[in-house]
């Protein structure tokens, strides 16, 4: 650090500040003719304006250094830190104490509040003491700001703490139970009826129960909820029954799902008579999916730029034309990645089933078309979601890798689709042409 | 210290030499070196996307929130180049401070605005509460602000007219006492009657600070700027005082900006 | 058109024209769509309506009649089954419903708003990118895999943690929940914080504020209709949860007095004992009558959570 030290003036002091300055004035400050007191010294650099240096320069500006030594031509104590330190700082904001945070604003201002202290006798210098004023480097940071770099890191790592604990926890227990489902996975697994009371053999009529579960639902949710989506985007006018529709999406999406289950046993399974069948409990989950399609499809169609739609009226196309040849082939990516997102739900949905059709057992046939199709509209079925509930709550005497093998198929089975869904939205996305 | 070169330096205030700079592949900056003096209003002006306002947000560095920013040269500004390693941002924007072309108060109060700054850069024991009265009153009286909002510091900021909130917006940067006030095209979303008074408002900032402005409406750099500086397509093509860039250009891509035959 | 046309070899039908005669076709479809269309726009609220209505149909005949409504919302004793005079207190299922969600919320607010901050303010573009699809795949773990692991796995835990007699609980189905809302929480957060504008970042950034700084003066106080909402709507989905609680929190029907006493919840209570009951019976009836109470309480959360939101927009429009 050789440049602080060329710019730094230096001076000698001897004795304290407690004595009255002496009128000498051969004192200059320097080693052989020191000053004879701290007072003497600050008001002789304070009146001498050559002396002061110059701090509205451009750069940090010099250093004015005091030093204390026993008597006049004595050697000065080994460099090291001042035993006093004041700052100024010409661009400060505050009007400061001399401190590296709050510096004075000039020189003029050091000598004087220096002098005001040394009266005071509240400023006092030993031998082998150093009074350092300097001028703080412009653009440098400040101890206050080092203390708030401090705060942003702690800050940075606590946050990413938080979200860890979030997420880490899952994915050990995802591990977990991966791990101890590993001995029964197979594709046999996957494809063999459950035995034995339940206890052993495989989950096929649970599996393909859920298939059919789910796709009945969505031959149901996907048409009305597409449809509704592009009312609610691109017919609707902004009126009380919009509104009122938008309040309704909003709360449907926000039942719990066993009040969706109490509505399909009032509605479907008594009031339509369709008995505890697939097609009751089918109607059930469309109905809970049901919003979150309509709202994911408006979303998609919002995305498509209105200066598209524009173009196609401006050439005389109607609405329904636009929205046909336009809109929803430019929307169709948002559409679908919504609509399969449900189809993952709505394959892991409990509760809606619960009492609407999905029952314990169906022994269904091991091969042929009845293994293919086993469960008509007005059957009972098997659902893979509520046979993991059940094995776990009701069955007793089934391993352990059988139990957890059912648990990962389903978790597998909602994060592929899941995964497929996020993927197609990702790789759509890239190819958007505006 | 030799004299000469201090009160040389002390002249100019912002200097660059050979700035260049990048957005990912696409150059907007070519060797730029220009000397901006202390204590003037500089305008800064040229067709769009010439690299007015770029060069303008590399003085405080807010260039670099985006990611694919490179930049080669230097920028010195009071005497230190800004891309040493040692400098802080947050003191380098406060000495700097950045008007920006749509008044962006925060969503509190016309009182917690202003002394939003300063707040950050000191400790909230060394600022107490008549400190900060007069320091809101100061600087909104320095705006011509004050006896419109005297009655009404607790109200959101954000509902004050466009050109109530430029001035609160400068008015923000003064508590800082910045040697030097960026103003990237302030007046564009303002109409005439605020334009005018944000003008006159830089007549009375003149002497205390340096100003560097940008400014699409060449009429308004005639009128406010002291010295000028023409940019086109990255490069700096004249910078002298006002009167002699629109009245007497040295060279023939001024004159012809000047005539309007490109905006 | 130039009369040079007619040498020309006639062009193929280009596909507007074949278009242009299919419309002409289908034109007076167009209404019948439109129709059918507004009708399918309706059926939110249609749905929305019946769910109440076939609900309250069957809950009716006790909720209006049978039912001492002081007692249903202030005795905590449930016996359905009871041979000599059933009782239908719900006051320890509302305990259990609040004990479990007010834990749940207590671990899942802090970590969902911290997680939330980070994700939108401090993480990189990749790490950012690979959070949110993180957050996306946990929100999708069905709710009866929670149940699942709850009883399974940490249940066990539980018990060899602290000694318990049994480690289906309170603490067991706070936990869960908690797991199980913080995604709708973060996400939720992530787009509210991600919603500020830009120019109040810049400008505070401006006057050399650092990150965090922002995140604490400008974001928080910005966005905090926002975070209030996702706060909300983490709240309406624990209390709605039903298979991970009616696993993960036990059968018995008490005001705990501890974490580690097993509790039941209002959804778990219907779920549990409605394939019990018969269409007609009184216990069936009050069954209904809770999935009312359930329906107005996600009622009363989501509109509460709407109109939060709206706060901001209407503000934003000063």
């Amino acid at each position: 650090m050789t440049e602080p030290n060329s710019d730094c003036l230096q001076y000698f002091v001897t004795g304290t500040s407690e004595e009255e300055p002496r009128s000498s004035s051969d004192a200059d400050g320097s080693r052989e003719q020191p000053f004879t007191s701290l007072r003497q010294a600050l008001e002789a650099l304070g009146t001498d304006t050559s002396r002061t240096p110059s701090s509205d320069g451009n750069r940090g500006g010099p250093t004015v250094m005091l030093t204390c030594i026993a008597r006049a031509g004595a050697s000065p104590p080994p460099n090291g830190t001042p035993s006093h330190q004041y700052f100024v700082d010409p661009f400060t904001p505050a009007r400061g104490k001399g401190t590296e945070q709050a510096p004075w604003d000039s020189f003029e201002v050091a000598y004087a509040k220096l002098t005001d202290l040394a009266r005071s006798q509240q400023l006092a210098l030993r031998v082998g003491d150093r009074l350092e004023i300097c001028c703080r480097e412009v653009f440098t940071a400040t101890a206050l700001e080092k203390w708030k770099n401090i705060k942003e890191a702690i800050a940075k790592y606590v946050f990413l703490t938080m979200a860890l604990t979030c997420f880490l926890p899952v994915v050990v227990i995802l591990t977990f139970l991966l791990v101890k489902a590993w001995p029964a996975l197979s594709v046999d697994f996957l494809v063999t009826n459950p035995q034995n009371n339940l206890t052993a053999g495989g989950i096929w009529a649970p599996l393909i129960g859920t298939f059919f579960l789910v796709l009945t639902s969505l031959l149901v949710a996907a048409p009305i909820g597409i449809l509704a989506g592009v009312y609610l985007n691109e017919y609707a006018s902004d009126n009380w029954i919009t509104r009122i529709i938008n309040l309704a999406v909003m709360n449907l999406a926000g039942v719990p799902s066993i009040v969706h289950a109490l509505f399909g046993v009032g509605a479907f399974v008594h009031f339509a008579y369709m008995g505890r069948s697939l097609l009751a409990a089918a109607c059930t989950v469309a109905v809970m999916t049901l919003p979150v399609i309509i709202t994911s499809t408006r979303e998609a169609l919002a995305a498509v730029p209105m200066s598209f739609r524009e173009a196609c009226w401006n050439m005389g196309a109607t609405r329904w034309q636009t929205i046909r040849t336009i809109v929803l082939p430019n929307s169709i990516a948002g559409i679908l990645t919504g609509v399969i997102l449900q189809v993952a739900r709505a394959a892991g949905e409990t509760a809606p089933i619960l009492f609407t059709g999905a029952v314990l057992y169906v022994p269904i046939a091991d091969a042929g078309w009845e293994y293919m199709v086993p469960y008509g509209p007005n059957d009972r079925f098997m659902a893979l979601s509520y046979h993991l509930f059940a094995l776990s709550t009701q069955i007793r005497g089934i391993s352990d890798e059988l139990l957890y093998g059912t648990a990962v198929v389903l978790i597998g089975l909602v994060l592929l689709v899941n995964s497929f869904a996020i993927g197609l939205r990702i790789f759509l996305r890239s190819r958007k042409k505006w | 210290m030799s004299e000469p070169a201090t009160s040389e330096r002390i002249e100019i205030c912002l200097h660059t030499r050979d700035l260049s700079l990048w957005y990912g592949n696409f150059q907007a900056l070519r060797n730029v070196t220009l000397n901006v003096k202390k204590g003037l209003v500089t305008g800064l002006i040229g067709p769009s996307g010439c690299g007015k306002t770029t060069l303008l947000r590399c003085f405080n560095r807010i260039n670099e929130r985006y990611g694919n920013v490179t930049t080669t040269g230097e920028i010195s500004i009071l005497g230190k180049n800004i891309y040493d390693a040692n400098v802080s941002l947050s003191e380098l924007r406060k000495t700097v401070g950045m008007v920006f072309q749509r008044p962006n108060p925060l969503p509190i109060s016309i009182y917690r605005n202003v002394l939003f700054g300063i707040r950050v850069h000191t400790r909230r024991r060394d600022l107490n509460r008549s400190q900060r009265d007069a320091l809101v009153e100061s600087s909104l009286r320095e705006v011509d602000l004050w006896d419109d909002v005297k009655d009404k510091l607790r109200m959101k900021a954000t509902r004050l007219t466009l050109e109530q909130q430029q001035k609160l917006c400068i008015a923000r940067l003064l508590p800082l006492k910045p040697r030097v006030i960026l103003m990237d095209e302030p007046c564009s979303a303002l109409d005439a009657e605020g334009t005018e008074k944000i003008e006159s408002l830089l007549e009375t900032l003149r002497e205390k600070y340096t100003v560097v402005i940008v400014t699409h409406n060449m009429a308004q750099a005639r009128r406010a700027s002291d010295e000028c500086i023409f940019m086109l397509l990255g490069e700096v093509v004249e910078h002298g005082e006002t009167s002699q860039v629109f009245f007497n250009p040295q060279h023939e891509k001024t004159e012809m900006y000047i005539q309007g035959r490109y905006g | 058109m130039p009369e040079a046309d007619a040498n020309r070899e006639p062009s193929p039908p280009r596909p507007w024209s074949m278009l242009r005669t299919f419309h002409v076709a289908v034109d007076w479809c167009e209404p019948l769509v439109e129709w059918i269309i507004r009708i399918c726009g309706w059926s939110a609220i249609l749905f929305v309506f019946a769910i109440f209505f076939f609900v309250f149909r069957e809950g009716s005949e006790m909720l209006l009649g049978g039912l001492d409504l002081k007692e249903f919302f202030t005795s905590p004793n449930w016996r359905p089954d009871s041979v000599v005079r059933p009782q239908y207190g719900i006051l320890a299922l509302l305990a259990g419903t609040i004990s479990v969600t007010g834990l749940a919320m207590l671990i899942a607010v802090p970590l969902g708003l911290g997680a939330a901050v980070y994700v939108a303010e401090f993480a990189g573009p990749r790490s950012k990118e690979t959070l949110k699809v993180v957050i996306e795949l946990l929100a999708a773990i069905p709710s009866v895999v929670w149940g699942f692991i709850g009883y399974m796995v940490l249940g066990p835990i539980i018990i060899w943690a602290t000694g318990a007699p049994v480690g289906i609980n309170v603490l067991n189905g706070g936990i869960i929940l908690a797991l199980m809302s913080v995604p709708i929480i973060v996400s939720v957060s992530e787009d509210a914080l991600r919603a500020v504008p830009d120019s109040y970042r810049e400008a505070a950034l401006a006057l050399g504020a650092s990150r965090w700084e922002i995140v604490s003066r400008v974001l928080f106080p910005a966005a905090k209709n926002g975070l209030l909402a996702a706060v909300l709507l983490g709240v309406g989905r624990a209390i709605g949860e039903t298979m991970a609680v009616l696993m993960a929190t036990g059968h018995a029907v008490q005001i705990p007095h501890s974490l580690l006493d097993p509790v039941r919840t209002l959804t778990a209570t219907i779920a549990a004992e409605l394939g019990e009951t018969v269409s007609g019976e009184e216990h069936y009836g009050v069954l209904f009558v809770i999935g009312i109470v359930l329906f107005a309480i996600a009622f009363v959360v989501n509109l509460t959570a709407d109109l939060v939101v709206k706060g901001i927009r209407g503000e934003k429009h000063d």
